[in-house]
């Protein structure tokens, strides 16, 4: 893991969806949504959970070198969608991963991606850090 | 399961407030009705779709927002904005376009106490339209069952097929098959009324007595779906019978029937699955609420002077289950019922029922008899329990040899695995005493 050091490291979760929908009851539906708001409530009471919100699947692609294309999608050009996101404070990429693995909906067919956030600007980080010594100095 | 439910802390305080069982499906039922009654019965898919979709919406967003206040009311106007959408959008409903808008937003309202009371009401005769839509005569009873529990009860092909022992591409074809069949015989979204009535009903309640018998016959399949099928037959029946159209004795005598059986449910299998019989059944695990129901039910099953069989075998349930224990039984009572329904019903496995009544009235030899005397006995030789009764009878005439090999063709012919356990344990004990 080559990432830059961050004083808070921070992850990002992906969460792909891949059609997974069309196949679910009503009753396995409610059995997974309980044990995602479950999962969430936990990441949440443990302060890890910095941020979470849905993605709406309503989306426009835009496209083009020349003359930019505007499309329905993300769902027209592949039935993978990213469904939401979740950041995370943890201290380690080991930890998200393991957070990420108890993603109820990995049941279904579903892949979430970790990424590490890189830190803030480097060059605002680096003003930051300038001015910050001139006024110690 | 994820690890993260078993670790789930204490919900005080949080916003994860604990769903109603099965309220996903449940819901699912009354809004495929509610939308099916603004599409059209000839656009069932289409009620069955946007119903998904409500549904998969709330799978996307309560997990980030915790459940709302009131998840069905939730999933009602997503339903309605969904529907609204969709017939914006659809050339085939330009025409009478403002109209449905019109009637959408009336029918699904948000409103105070008062129209929320009448929208139940209104909910209820949809349902019921649904349900006699589902079981109407031109759909083969296979497509009817199928119809009714994925549109009435919110049950996935999937689910469907592990009831009834088939295969999900097997109920897919079946369901696509009566919702075409339902469109080109153009069937009302109606509740019938007035000659058309009772063959309807009777209808309605046929289905929902295979519906129930298909879970309550322990012979295979998924255990928590069988029992889940049990209960919505039940809650259907409850429904019919609350309403005017379906307020009859015969559907009170059959919602009894399902109520008394259903109510020992918890006590039919052991810890280890195995099946428990009657007699060894501890009683105090008998749903008391569901048999209190199940005697009002009986009682005003008996207006009027006739006696269908779902009251003689309502009777036979109550008799079992007003009994404090097996031995205070009431045989003499159930053989009488037995006695009627066997001239009601030639069915060979009634006429062996009524011979295990018999035989605690009179003994096993007699009931040896008349499973003997018993016409049309032939479908019954690949049944295991007319083999385990035979032995069960020669067992009482302490005749082990002959029982014991009775029950060994039981135990080539019983499929599932509790009953055969319980058929060797049986087999065991014969040949213990009859080398005795």
């Amino acid at each position: 893991m080559n990432s830059p050091k961050i004083s808070t490291p921070e992850y990002m979760v992906l969460f792909r969806s891949t059609g997974w929908q069309e196949n679910l009851s009503p009753e396995e539906m409610q059995g997974i949504m309980s044990r995602t708001l479950s999962w969430f409530e936990k990441l949440s009471q443990e302060g890890k959970m910095k941020a979470a919100q849905p993605l709406f699947e309503e989306g426009k692609i835009i496209s083009g070198k020349k003359g930019r294309t505007v499309a329905d999608g993300p769902f027209a050009e592949s039935k993978e969608t990213i469904g939401g996101y979740l950041l995370l404070t943890v201290d380690t990429m080991d930890e998200a991963v393991a957070i990420a693995q108890e993603w109820p909906l990995l049941d279904c067919g579903c892949t979430v991606e970790v990424r590490p956030v890189a830190p803030e600007c480097p060059s605002f980080k680096q003003i930051a850090e300038e001015q910050l010594a001139l006024s110690a100095a | 399961m994820s690890a993260a439910s078993q670790t789930m802390p204490d919900g005080s305080g949080s916003r994860v407030q604990q769903l109603t069982d099965h309220l996903f499906r449940h819901e699912a039922g009354k809004l495929v009705s509610i939308l099916t009654g603004i599409f059209g019965i000839h656009r069932l898919q289409m009620a069955e779709d946007v119903v998904q979709e409500a549904l998969m919406r709330a799978l996307r967003t309560w997990p980030y927002y915790g459940t709302p206040d009131n998840p069905a009311a939730w999933l009602m106007q997503t339903a309605k904005h969904l529907a609204l959408d969709l017939i914006r959008r659809e050339s085939s409903f330009q025409s009478k376009q403002t109209k449905i808008v019109e009637f959408v937003e009336q029918r699904l309202a948000e409103g105070g106490p008062e129209a929320e009371a009448m929208f139940e009401d209104e909910i209820k005769d949809d349902r019921l339209r649904l349900m006699f839509a589902c079981c109407h005569p031109s759909l083969p009873q296979e497509a009817q069952t199928a119809l009714a529990l994925k549109v009435l009860c919110g049950f996935s092909p999937k689910e469907i097929s592990a009831a009834f022992l088939t295969t999900e591409a097997a109920v897919a074809k079946r369901l696509t098959r009566a919702r075409q069949r339902l469109q080109e015989k153009n069937v009302a979204f109606e509740i019938p009324a007035g000659v058309e009535l009772p063959a309807r009903l009777e209808g309605v309640l046929q289905i929902l007595y295979l519906l129930f018998n298909e879970g309550y016959k322990a012979s295979s399949g998924d255990c928590l779906i069988r029992e889940e099928l049990c209960l919505e037959a039940v809650r259907l029946g409850t429904l019919l019978a609350g309403h005017s159209a379906g307020n009859q004795p015969r559907t009170h005598a059959l919602l009894a029937l399902m109520l008394l059986n259903g109510a020992r449910l918890p006590a039919r299998l052991d810890d280890q699955g195995n099946i428990r019989r009657l007699e060894e059944q501890d009683r105090s695990l008998w749903n008391q609420a569901m048999i209190q129901r199940g005697i009002m039910h009986l009682g005003l099953s008996a207006q009027g002077d006739h006696a269908c069989e779902y009251h003689l075998q309502a009777g036979i349930s109550a008799c079992h289950s007003l009994a404090p224990d097996a031995a205070s039984t009431d045989w003499r009572q159930i053989l009488r019922l037995y006695d009627h329904l066997v001239q009601m019903n030639d069915s060979p496995v009634i006429a062996l029922n009524r011979a295990v009544a018999l035989s605690r009235v009179e003994g096993p030899s007699k009931a040896l008899n008349a499973v003997e005397s018993i016409l049309d006995s032939q479908p019954l030789d690949s049944y295991h329990l007319f083999h385990a009764v035979l032995g069960e009878l020669e067992a009482q005439r302490q005749q082990f040899q002959s029982a014991a090999a009775h029950l060994r063709t039981a135990l080539k012919l019983a499929e599932m695995a509790s009953e055969r356990t319980l058929l060797s344990r049986r087999l065991e004990e014969m040949e213990s005493l009859s080398s005795d």
